[in-house]
């Protein structure tokens, strides 16, 4: 495996910086020092020439996203900076990782983009299912409050509490202010009224990270790397069916191939690649043949498919394509937030129907309804959640139509049981069935 | 005149002005976009239905119509014109219906439902769902008044919007996520809210549907009469729907000024006292077997006999909720015609706020809201409370200064802080000074019926400035009505002299009062206009049997000045007041019109400068504001307080009476309201309660010379020390001075 | 240890407005209450925070580790979303509900624990997760489940 520049991870040499002197040996807090010393449009147009985009998923131009902000004096009201850290797009578990591994520059990231921002609050919204990750933060930044590095900023870890939606950032918002994590409609945006109404940028853990490298790089040198209009590196979630699951920082436009094979040591007991979703379990499925597509942000367009949260899901082909659906479909159900319509009832229906063709009871028409309601809810929602639903099943119906139609055809699931899937006891199932056995107490 | 911006929504092409919703832009094009979730009055849109998409040009994705404002060249497409505004429609209807029932026929929102008629205009006539709908029990009682329908549900947000962003209770809440969403409340806890029943009338479909009406009537078979609600002096407009003679519910019919089309649960669920099984139907005269029916005659005949015999010595005990024609008529009846000129009224009323007058509505645009006096606002007149609410939500400062307020006094205490707010040394009174919207609230007794306020406003200057002003809030529905019309009845003001003969007493809220009670007992004979047997049964000498609210024609003056028409929406099951005041007045030579119309006529000269009922029309315009004029000054010591020896009573509380909204001889003849009557409790500030061992929800003894009271122990922060707060239907015959102590 | 208002009332100093402290709250009532929220519970976050237990009972519902159904002393919850579910968390679930002698979803009549299965754990590349107590477990197979299951139990 050749060596690829450790830009997020970098010092780590495999390992964790999670001594504050450690940190600092290995460069730490110069970046912050840096910043502080520039003008806050200075520290956004840096982050404008280094091209760094959103890791959460949309992809997002960072320092644009900072400069939609008001300046104080434009809007006086409290900013905020908003830190997304409730990574929960299955395939995903690289913010984790980060957090556990450069906490401080992480935290320094918070510092700088504060800065950028004028904004004198920091929350990070950290998943509730992330215990060892908050004590790892809470003890960095409080070596760092230690250090006297906060500088008045007042940087707040709150815990989220388990519910998917959160990582949207309107729902995040929400949550924050202690309501239930619902999408708000946009506009306004949160640049303009985010937390309690006011300015907010939200940030992903990885974008948040990456600007401390971009500050300790420079623009220029961080722009080097990565490809056209995807610059830098990329913390890569690997999992599934693969030899060598794990994180692996890359930079932008390596291939699936490289990842999966040279990486990731390819498929266990040299079972053959069915599938690949690239960026998390809301982007379009992929197949072997796709296996050359370049890992950035335009190839996988291209391919009718998105990078998303580069967590990318190897699928051999023990699994059965309508399994997956349900399995898929069944998360969306069990996390829509049931604020809107399409959403709350599409999900649910679409496990239903893909049921029904899992269980060989389905004929034709259902395959055609499967479609239709995927098409009704596309487009159609207050937020992605619903369309990711629509997005991935559609792609499983369009990549793998023959399995799908099989299923109508025998009247069976064509792999009789045998699929790496088969049973796999759903959250929204387990309440289901406990839902039934109540009504017939 | 405000900008104007040009859209076009679907080709046609109109200007309004700049920040119009979507929605209205597309109305005021003549073009309709369905809704369910999209309420404006429920606050910003939230856009959770997705029933309005349309499409935007420039916008590659469907739009959630109600969630935009229209911008200056924009061309919207709605489904009339956009196949894929259209389908996003068709989508969304077909989603919506996926796991509604098929009830029609047996809900009682059927011929009246936005769902019906969506699905009926735009939905496609089968279904695609063939898959086990979400099935729940149902239906579930919300509170004795509302049952909530869950399959029906279709999740449109706008009662739980209506609870935590109008209403601010916080008890209808949406439980679980997802498609296992539910609309609930805490446990097994009622939906208790003086404004529960809103979210019926808010429910676009048969989810949310009012026990009372349950299976009453269908929507073809009813008649609406619009009326004037008189269960405060707010006077809310509303619409009574009749099915054969009988009223079956009482729906708002939105007055912008006044109520915003929310309604009071008081107000909406009180109409089954009309049929109270003690209801008097006709006149009973205390006999030597106690009290017989008698004929109207006989009963003209004993009543003329009684005044004839008492001449002036007569006291008239008005219940501050007659129409004003009922009051004018009694004046010319006793004043006129016997010269009977003393009349009790439970409040005193000022004409001074009168130079203060603004819509209701104002409240909701001001800067500043102060409140004073001993009683929450919502216990007075609830509707006020919700555009305090309102004003709070826009960014107002309210401050409201009361034994339980956020500036904290003393019982009765109001008076005294107008006097220095009057002042320059507040704050509040420069902050009130310096705004350009100010409203000052009386809300409680005292206070010289508003003169004190009317003092203050005075000095603050408000008259001058249109986006401030002043309101007294009475404890009765019509007291400024009333107290005009009695005015207005004679030209004489003298008083009558003590002892006096004969009381009457005019309706349920005197007939019910305690201190007309005691009056009752000072009098020779007492003659009582009233519904209800049990009020009266034991004292009164000659019964005659009152018509409600909803059975008379009149008008009234409400809290902001304003006439109003109440209308007849059922016929009495008695003659008329005005029928029979008339006929007896004829006995004294006072030409009095039997209906309405005529006496309102005739008032309206002396009243209202010729006012016309068709001036008034469906919604009551406000009259301008009156030059200020100086009010009476105050006759008691600014702080009437009861004064007792600090020896005597060493850690001795104040008893704090307060009237319940949720109280009165009506609303204690329908049983589905009794869980919103006040509980049996007294209010403690937390300091008196700790000093007492006493914890929240224990039992304690209310005591003071001679009573006492067992009631539940309430610890609050806000009460301020010293204070014992006690519903009046609760305090039974306590003092003013009282101790509490924990039950053994 | 201070008493639940009190910490409470120290959380809602973090936040700029008081109301953003209620999840904090709740999970603070949750530890206090032995890992689910009572009705009681509740009532004291609603009080202590001026809200209604009406909407803490609405924000308490809508999150998946606020829980308002007792819960065993152990929580013993299987991720079997794709990732895992690709590397055998089927067989991990089947696997404690054979030693735990219960079925997933469901807590033992002892109160000793509750097993269940839960939505992406944030852990795919070390599947399959089992968070235990909230602490995850990585890389479980079905073999490890005996050894686990005697470990909680000791």
């Amino acid at each position: 495996m050749p060596e690829h520049p450790q830009i997020v991870f970098a010092g780590t040499d495999g390992g964790a910086l999670t001594r504050i002197e450690d940190y600092e040996s290995a460069g730490g807090f110069a970046p912050l020092r840096k910043a502080r010393s520039m003008a806050p449009d200075d520290v956004i147009a840096e982050l404008e020439a280094s091209g760094l985009r959103g890791r959460g998923g949309a992809f997002f131009p960072t320092g644009r996203k900072w400069a939609f902000v008001p300046k104080p004096d434009q809007l006086p009201k409290p900013h905020y900076l908003v830190v997304n850290a409730d990574e929960s797009e299955p395939g995903t578990f690289k913010d984790r990782e980060i957090m556990l591994r450069v906490p401080f520059r992480f935290l320094e990231g918070c510092l700088i983009a504060a800065h950028a921002i004028q904004s004198e609050y920091v929350f990070v919204y950290i998943r509730g299912e992330y215990e060892l990750e908050f004590e790892v933060l809470r003890d960095s930044l409080e070596a760092m409050r230690k250090a006297d590095l906060l500088g008045g900023v007042t940087v707040v870890l709150h815990r989220g509490a388990g519910a998917y939606i959160c990582g949207e950032e309107t729902a995040l918002l929400e949550s924050l202010e202690g309501k239930r994590g619902q999408p708000r409609t946009k506009p306004p945006f949160p640049a303009i009224a985010g937390l309690y109404a006011a300015p907010t940028a939200v940030n992903n853990v990885e974008s948040i990270t990456t600007v401390t490298s971009v500050l300790a790089l420079g623009a220029g040198e961080y722009a080097k790397l990565g490809v056209e209009g995807s610059t830098g590196t990329r913390v890569f979630s690997l999992s599934g069916d693969v030899v060598n699951p794990g994180n692996y920082e890359l930079p932008h436009g390596i291939t699936l191939r490289e990842l999966i094979y040279d990486v990731g040591g390819g498929l266990p007991g040299g079972r053959e690649l069915k599938a690949v979703i690239p960026g998390g379990s809301s982007t379009s499925v992929l197949t072997a043949a796709d296996i050359d597509t370049k890992l950035d942000f335009t190839s996988l367009v291209e391919v009718g498919s998105s990078i998303g949260s580069a967590g990318v899901i190897v699928i051999d082909d023990r699994c059965c394509m309508v399994q997956l659906g349900i399995r898929v479909s069944q998360f969306y159900e069990h996390e829509s937030c049931g604020k809107c319509t399409p959403c709350r009832v599409g999900t649910r229906w679409l496990t239903q129907i893909l049921e029904k063709i899992e269980d060989g009871r389905a004929s034709q028409p259902d395959l055609d309804l499967l479609l239709s309601v995927c098409d009704r809810i596309l487009g159609k929602c207050l937020c992605p959640l619903g369309d990711s639903d629509a997005i991935a099943v559609l792609s499983y119906v369009d990549k793998f139509r023959d399995e799908y139609q099989a299923h109508i055809e025998l009247g069976r699931c064509p792999l009789e049981g045998d699929s790496s899937l088969e049973g796999i006891l759903a959250p929204s199932a387990m309440h289901r069935r406990q839902a039934h056995e109540v009504a017939h107490v | 005149m405000s900008e104007l911006v040009a859209v076009t929504v679907d080709d046609r092409q109109i200007d309004v002005p700049k920040g119009t919703g979507l929605v209205e832009a597309a109305l005021a094009a003549g073009i309709e976009i369905p809704v369910f979730c999209y309420e404006p009055r429920l606050g910003p849109p939230v856009g959770a239905c997705r029933m309005c998409l349309v499409e935007i040009e420039g916008i590659p994705k469907l739009q959630a119509g109600c969630t935009l404002t229209v911008q200056d060249g924009m061309v919207i497409r709605t489904a009339a014109t956009s196949p894929k505004a259209a389908e996003g429609q068709e989508a969304t209807l077909e989603f919506i219906l996926v796991n509604h029932p098929l009830d029609c026929p047996v809900c009682d929102k059927g011929g009246e439902c936005p769902l019906q008629d969506l699905a009926f205009r735009y939905g496609p006539g089968n279904t695609r769902m063939t898959l086990p709908k979400l099935t729940v029990d149902k239906p579930i009682p919300v509170s004795p008044l509302i049952a909530l329908d869950r399959e029906r549900c279709i999740l449109c947000y706008r009662c739980t919007r209506f609870s935590e962003d109008v209403a601010e209770d916080g008890q209808l809440i949406a439980r679980n996520r997802g498609a296992r969403t539910e609309i609930a409340t805490f446990e097994d806890e009622p939906y208790r809210s003086p404004f529960s029943g809103n979210v019926i009338e808010l429910c676009p479909v048969g989810a949310l549907t009012s026990t009372l009406y349950r299976f009453e009537a269908r929507p073809w078979d009813i008649q609406n009469v619009p009326t004037v609600c008189t269960g405060c002096p707010v006077g809310c407009n509303v619409s009574v729907t009749i099915r054969e003679g009988k009223v079956k519910r009482i729906l708002s019919r939105n007055h912008p000024e006044i109520d915003r089309g929310w309604l009071c649960d008081k107000g909406r669920f009180t109409y089954p006292h009309l049929r109270a099984e003690d209801r008097v139907t006709a006149p009973l005269r205390r006999g030597p077997k106690g009290l017989e029916e008698i004929t109207w005659d006989a009963a003209l005949d004993d009543a003329e006999e009684m005044l004839r015999e008492a001449g002036d010595a007569v006291v008239t005990a008005l219940s501050g909720s007659e129409t004003t024609e009922i009051a004018y008529a009694l004046g010319r009846l006793l004043r006129g015609g016997l010269g009977a000129h003393s009349a009790v009224m439970p409040e005193a009323t000022s004409n001074a706020l009168e130079a203060f007058r603004l819509p209701l509505s104002a409240i909701g645009e001001a800067e500043i809201v102060v409140v004073v006096g001993d009683d929450p606002i919502v216990e007075r007149a609830p509707i006020v409370d919700l555009w305090v609410r309102e004003a709070t939500r826009r960014g107002a400062e309210v401050v409201v200064c009361s034994p339980t307020g956020d500036l904290s006094t003393e019982p009765g205490g109001a008076a005294a802080l107008c006097h220095e707010l009057a002042g320059s040394r507040k704050a509040l009174g420069r902050k009130l000074r310096a705004a350009e919207r100010a409203i000052l609230i009386w809300s409680g007794p005292g206070g010289g019926g508003g003169a004190r306020l009317a003092e203050l406003a005075h000095a603050l200057g408000l008259e001058d400035k249109p986006g401030s002003g002043a309101f007294h809030l009475p404890a009765t529905a019509n007291p400024f009505g009333v107290a005009a019309a009695w005015a207005a009845s004679a030209d004489a003001d003298e008083a009558n002299p003590e002892p006096f003969e004969l009381l009457i007493v005019s309706g349920d809220g005197a007939a019910a009062d305690p201190s007309v009670r005691l009056l009752a007992e000072q009098a020779e004979r007492t003659i009582v206009v009233t519904m209800f047997h049990e009020l009266v049964g034991g004292w009164a000498d000659l019964i005659l049997p009152a018509t409600a609210a909803l059975e008379r024609d009149g008008t009234t003056l409400n809290v902001e000045g304003r006439v109003q028409r109440v209308r007849r929406a059922v016929l009495p099951p008695c003659p008329d007041e005005l029928a029979w005041i008339a006929k007896l007045a004829a006995r004294f030579d006072v030409e009095l019109p039997p209906q309405a119309t005529g006496v309102f006529q005739e008032l309206a000269r002396h009243l209202f400068r010729d006012l016309s009922l068709d001036e008034i029309g469906l919604k009551a315009p406000l009259p301008a504001r009156h030059p200020y004029q100086v009010p009476e000054p105050a006759t008691t010591p600014s702080s009437a307080l009861p004064t007792f020896s600090d020896e005597h009573y060493v850690g001795a509380l104040r008893l704090q009476r307060y009237r319940a909204l949720f109280s009165g001889p009506a609303v204690e003849r329908v049983p589905q309201l009794d869980f919103q009557r006040p509980r049996p409790e007294v209010e403690l500030a937390s300091v008196d309660a700790e000093r007492r061992g006493i914890a929240a929800g224990d039992a304690v003894l209310v005591r003071s010379n001679g009573t006492s009271v067992e009631l539940r122990a309430r610890v609050s922060r806000r009460l301020v020390e010293g204070v014992a707060r006690i519903a009046e239907e609760h305090a039974a015959d306590l003092h003013a001075a009282v101790e509490v102590v924990k039950a053994q | 240890m201070a008493s639940v208002s009190t910490r409470i009332e120290k959380l809602r100093k973090q936040y700029p407005k008081s109301t953003s402290a209620v999840l904090p709250a709740l999970r603070l009532a949750q530890e206090e209450h032995g890992g689910w929220l009572p009705p009681e519970a509740l009532r004291e976050v609603a009080d202590a925070l001026d809200l209604t237990p009406a909407y803490c009972l609405s924000i308490a519902s809508f999150y998946d580790q606020l829980r308002l159904e007792p819960v065993g002393r152990t929580l013993v919850e299987v991720c079997t979303n794709v990732s895992c579910a690709l590397s055998g968390a089927q067989q991990v679930v089947e696997a404690f509900e054979r030693e735990l002698g219960l079925e997933a979803g469901t807590t033992a009549d002892d109160g000793s624990f509750t097993l269940g299965t839960v939505e992406c754990l944030g852990g795919c590349g070390w599947a399959t997760v089992v968070a235990i107590d909230n602490r995850h477990r990585l890389r479980v197979q079905a073999d490890d489940v005996p050894a686990i299951v005697q470990e909680l139990r000791a």
